[in-house]
């Protein structure tokens, strides 16, 4: 019991992780981003290749971080000067072509076979409770991340983001370069999803693109939205309930035997959309609305 | 009664002492006379592979009560826990880790998707557990697994060869390959290449598409401009659909060929008698007059039985006739002894009660499932075996032919 | 080695053909409610299951299952909007673009909830193409072709000529300006709404016509019609035909030079140019919004 629920509190943190992410591009600058799951594989497949080649978890990391950032900056560069709605578009398909790249180049990525024996860092000096330790580690790296996002948000910068977000227009009369604060929000936001894929696919030790689909973009939104729209706390508290609904729903089929699964799965799909579909309608802020900074009007 | 008084002036005392107590009685479960063998299936319920998991699942459902309704193995009743894999790895991890660590369950049986199976084999074999599946990845065959990992799915590269010797027993000269992206596209059209050029043929176009398009026109255009006797079609069932439907309207002249799990009753059905007629396709031989497969169509409907769930009845009573020859349940003892029971030599058996009269008996059996042979080599793959050629005539699949090794 | 290139010329064009009804709902819909309604998906899909219930369940010929599956179709859409969309107005657009796609999740899995994974045909006959030299057409696909120019007209004349699409036009231009001059945007919505709806719940059907039906048939569709609509230009209904067709060429003839494993790519790659160069859309009159 104890394996499974360490388990689970690993991808919990994960997703805490990518929901943070998210949150810097739509909670501080109000921008969409469709796509988070075609960063996310960028840092999987980066980590994942420099490891089996001998670089060591630091920068294999590093690296990952750094790629995903970069793409960030890319993607955020080709549409920010134009309507907002294009942005969401375009990421969309920005992680569908990651995918299929990932797909494609085999000789680089192992193709649909995907990378097996991804190494764990420091396995060796643990017999017992590897996983525990890893878990461990991750849970203390969202504790920094959510400290110096939270610095971020409470600093001038975050001020700025949040002028941005609220009106453009202001914003540049005040003399802020908008763009270019749009593309470091968006780009962090990335490197961020980045940071989780690296670990995600140091946990899973194996990855593939079949992983990497739209799916994973959705759920980290219902994470952010049912947390609470647009907050650091609410995109943790967001990926803790996600996970536990996804879960515990797995358990509610050994109550209730006489509905198909394909049914039953259907039915914990649904759910899923209408949390994120209510939520947005009727409590945009989610579950933990955001306290407004004391220094708004 | 001044005790009874205090206690129950503090309600949330009796609600803590009553629910620990309830959770301690639903922990412990009811009283066993023996302990249950505690079983696990991970099919695909939904996802890519949805159409056949339900199958899968009911074939392990309707085989294991059958069991339990005759005694069990030997007096202990087998408790089965079902997930969904999702066809995704990612779920199917944690599906993997409620089974093993949740409901402790000694074997998992009927992963599909070869990512799912490779994503959950490192928790498998890490936990001791037997996991047996149906995927077809090579890549499957080259992990380390202590031999805990098994599959009743022969490996791409003897399955490319089998195709190409009968697109060369036809008399098919010039042949084009399509496949659509797999794990084992790449491998199984390079076997196919190797063995039908080796054998005088030429190849006139490989090309891989992507998957979960609405069309293939132009990718067909492609091909056909290249003039082939025929196409090895190694799709999965959608997109098998449309390019059989597209070649239909095209006017194609030529033939047909691919994996029976993509061309079969199924196609036929969506896409109507004179599109489908002479479609070949070939599978692992499952014999329709096995002992094997009869006794699977006592069990569930026709339409349940198709090329995954023939592996799953395999997979339950291979699983449970290990069990009862070598009297342990664990992941490690089914590991050890599954060889016994499914390799030669042994007196043949289709299913765990025809087995466990002969176990009992002291007898050795070999298993000969619904699905094949079922004889695995040191790496868990399953062994060259015969293969079944079908053609579509008049709007029903049938047999032509058979390749016994 | 000229007739091939035609032939994916067709190819190229019958694409186009199918993806011109799909790209008309989502640029009307996007034009007049101001976002991009990703549950045009779940509408393609769930138009193609509606007939499949009629024709293949209830066995309804072609033309009369085709027009109940239209007009209910339609009322879904209405309904959708109703239930999901109107709690939002005034709302920011990305607001709705979200929660589009937790509709179209939802329906999606309705639709699978019924139905299950399966593969369906409709119960219709496949056609040999009809052959002109060494190249093909298929039946149905001049049937879908014929069909999307119909439609397009039709809409063309709708929003030109009548009351309703001059109406449509305003609401699309200038909510507040025009609920001033007294148009009730509210019922401007709705019929968009339904007409959207219906023409891609048609789409789904011709789709289901010429491949298969399961449920993610309209997931599969759905970037190319983005693709077409951006191109064309938002809002803009014939636009978004032409950009239908230049996406299908694109998509078929590109086929010549690149990896058939790369297809998707194509239409992302449009987009990113299109985008780079001329966002308002290639054949939009109006400049960017």
């Amino acid at each position: 019991m104890l394996s499974y629920l360490v388990a689970i509190l690993t991808f919990v943190f994960i997703y805490a992780i990518l929901a943070l992410g998210l949150n810097v591009q739509w909670g501080f600058a109000g921008l969409v981003n469709l796509g988070h799951v075609g960063f996310f594989a960028v840092g999987a497949y980066t980590s994942a290749i420099l490891a089996k080649l001998g670089v060591p978890f630091p920068w294999s990391l590093t690296a990952a971080v750094c790629l995903a950032g970069l793409f960030g900056i890319l993607v955020a560069l080709s549409t920010l000067r134009l309507r907002e709605d294009f942005l969401a578009i375009v990421t969309l398909g920005f992680s569908e072509i990651v995918r299929l790249f990932l797909l494609n180049e085999s000789w680089l990525t192992g193709g649909a076979n995907g990378i097996t024996a991804i190494p764990r860092p420091l396995r060796s000096l643990f017999e017992q409770g590897y996983d525990v330790f890893y878990a461990g580690v991750l849970g203390i790296v969202l504790v920094l991340l959510y400290l110096f996002l939270e610095r971020v948000r409470l600093s001038p910068y975050g001020r700025v983001l949040r002028a941005v977000r609220e009106d453009e227009v202001v914003a540049a009369v005040a003399g802020k370069n908008v763009f270019q604060f749009k593309v470091q929000a968006f780009a962090l936001g990335a490197a961020i999803a980045g940071l989780a894929g690296a670990f995600y696919g140091h946990y899973l030790t194996f990855i593939a693109p079949e992983i990497f689909v739209p799916l994973v973009t959705v759920n980290v939104w219902v994470a952010l939205i049912v947390g609470g729209g647009g907050n650091n706390k609410g995109a943790v508290v967001g990926a803790f309930i996600l996970m536990g609904f996804l879960e515990s729903t797995r358990f509610l089929k050994d109550f209730i035997p006489m509905v198909s699964d394909f049914r039953l799965a259907a039915i914990r799909e649904i759910l899923v959309g209408l949390f994120l579909v209510v939520l947005i309608i009727y409590k945009q802020e989610g579950l933990l609305p955001e306290k407004p900074v004391t220094d708004r009007p | 009664m001044k005790t009874k008084q205090r206690l129950f002036r503090k309600p949330w005392l009796g609600v803590a002492c009553f629910s620990v107590a309830a959770f301690f009685l639903f922990a412990a479960g009811p009283v066993q006379a023996q302990e249950p063998i505690v079983l696990g299936t991970l099919c695909p319920l939904t996802g890519a592979g949805g159409p056949y998991g339900p199958g899968m699942e009911k074939v392990v459902t309707k085989v294991v009560e059958e069991i339990n309704k005759n005694g069990g193995i030997h007096g202990r009743m087998i408790k089965l826990y079902h997930e969904d894999s999702q066809t995704n790895p990612e779920s199917a991890v944690r599906a993997a880790r409620k089974l093993i660590d949740v409901n402790k369950v000694n074997a998992i049986m009927g992963t599909w998707a070869s990512a799912v199976t490779m994503a959950i084999a490192p928790l498998c074999w890490e936990n001791k557990v037997f996991d047996i599946s149906v995927s077809g990845a090579d890549a499957i065959s080259e992990l380390k697994d202590d031999d805990y990992i098994f599959r009743t799915q022969p490996n791409s590269n003897l399955q490319g060869q089998v195709h190409a010797r009968f697109a060369l027993k036809s008399g098919w000269k010039k042949v084009a390959y399509m496949a659509v992206q797999t794990p084992f596209a790449q491998t199984f059209g390079d076997a196919f290449k190797a063995e039908f050029e080796k054998g005088g043929g030429k190849i006139t176009d490989f090309v891989i598409y992507e998957a979960n398009k609405a069309s293939y026109r132009s990718e067909l255009t492609k091909v056909l401009a290249t003039k082939p006797d025929a196409i090895e079609l190694m799709g999965y069932l959608p997109d098998s659909t449309v390019i059989a439907k597209e070649l239909y309207k095209i006017g194609y002249e030529g033939r047909l060929l691919g994996p029976n799990y993509a061309i079969n009753q199924k196609l036929v059905d969506n896409v109507g008698a004179e599109v489908a007629e002479g479609l070949y396709s070939i599978d692992p031989a499952t014999n329709p007059d096995s002992p094997a497969h009869k006794h699977l169509k006592q069990l569930v409907a026709d339409a349940d039985i198709h090329a995954y769930s023939t592996q799953s009845y395999d997979h339950i009573n291979l699983i449970a006739l290990a069990i009862a020859a070598g009297k342990v349940s664990s992941g490690t003892g089914i590991r050890n002894t599954l060889r016994t029971v499914s390799n030669p030599p042994g007196q043949e058996v289709g299913g765990y009660l025809e087995g466990i009269k002969l176990l009992s008996a002291g007898k050795k059996i070999n298993f000969q499932g619904a699905s094949g042979d079922c004889d695995f080599d040191d790496k868990g793959d399953i062994l060259s075996r015969p293969f079944s050629y079908y053609q579509v005539q008049k709007g029903k699949v049938v047999t032509i032919g058979r390749l016994d090794k | 080695m000229f007739e091939q290139f035609l032939q994916f010329v067709i190819n190229g064009v019958v694409s186009g053909g199918i993806l011109a009804l799909p790209a008309t709902a989502f640029s009307l819909l996007y034009g007049i409610l101001n976002f991009p309604n990703f549950a045009i998906s779940a509408y393609i899909t769930a138009g193609a299951f509606l007939f499949y219930a009629l024709n293949a369940t209830l066995h309804l010929p072609f033309w009369a299952a085709l027009s109940c599956a239209f007009v209910l179709s339609g009322f879904m859409g209405v309904g959708v909007d109703r239930a999901v969309f109107k709690p939002m107005r005034g709302r920011r657009h990305l607001t709705l673009a979200i929660a589009s796609i937790g509709l179209s999740f939802i329906m999606e899995n309705i639709v699978r909830f019924i139905w299950g994974n399966e593969l369906r045909s409709f119960d219709l006959p496949v056609a040999r193409a009809l052959k002109f030299g060494a190249m093909r057409v298929g039946k149905e696909q001049l049937l879908i072709l014929l069909t999307a120019v119909g439609i397009t007209i039709i809409v063309q004349a709708l929003l030109r000529g009548t009351r309703l699409g001059k109406a449509m036009r305003a609401v699309a231009d200038n909510p507040m300006l025009a609920s001033v001059k007294g148009l009730d945007s509210e019922q401007v919505i709705r019929r968009t709404s339904f007409i959207g709806a219906a023409l891609a719940g048609v789409s789904g059907i011709m789709v289901g016509v010429d491949t298969i039906v399961e449920p993610l048939m309209g997931f599969k569709l759905v970037f190319s019609v983005f693709a077409a609509a951006i191109l064309g230009g938002i809002g803009n209904a014939a636009a978004a035909v032409s950009g239908a067709f230049c996406v299908g060429l694109a998509e078929e003839v590109s086929l010549i030079w690149i990896p058939a494993t790369y297809k998707s790519a194509v239409g992302f790659g449009m987009i990113v140019v299109v985008l780079l160069l001329k966002p308002s859309g290639l054949f939009n009159r109006q400049t960017a919004r």
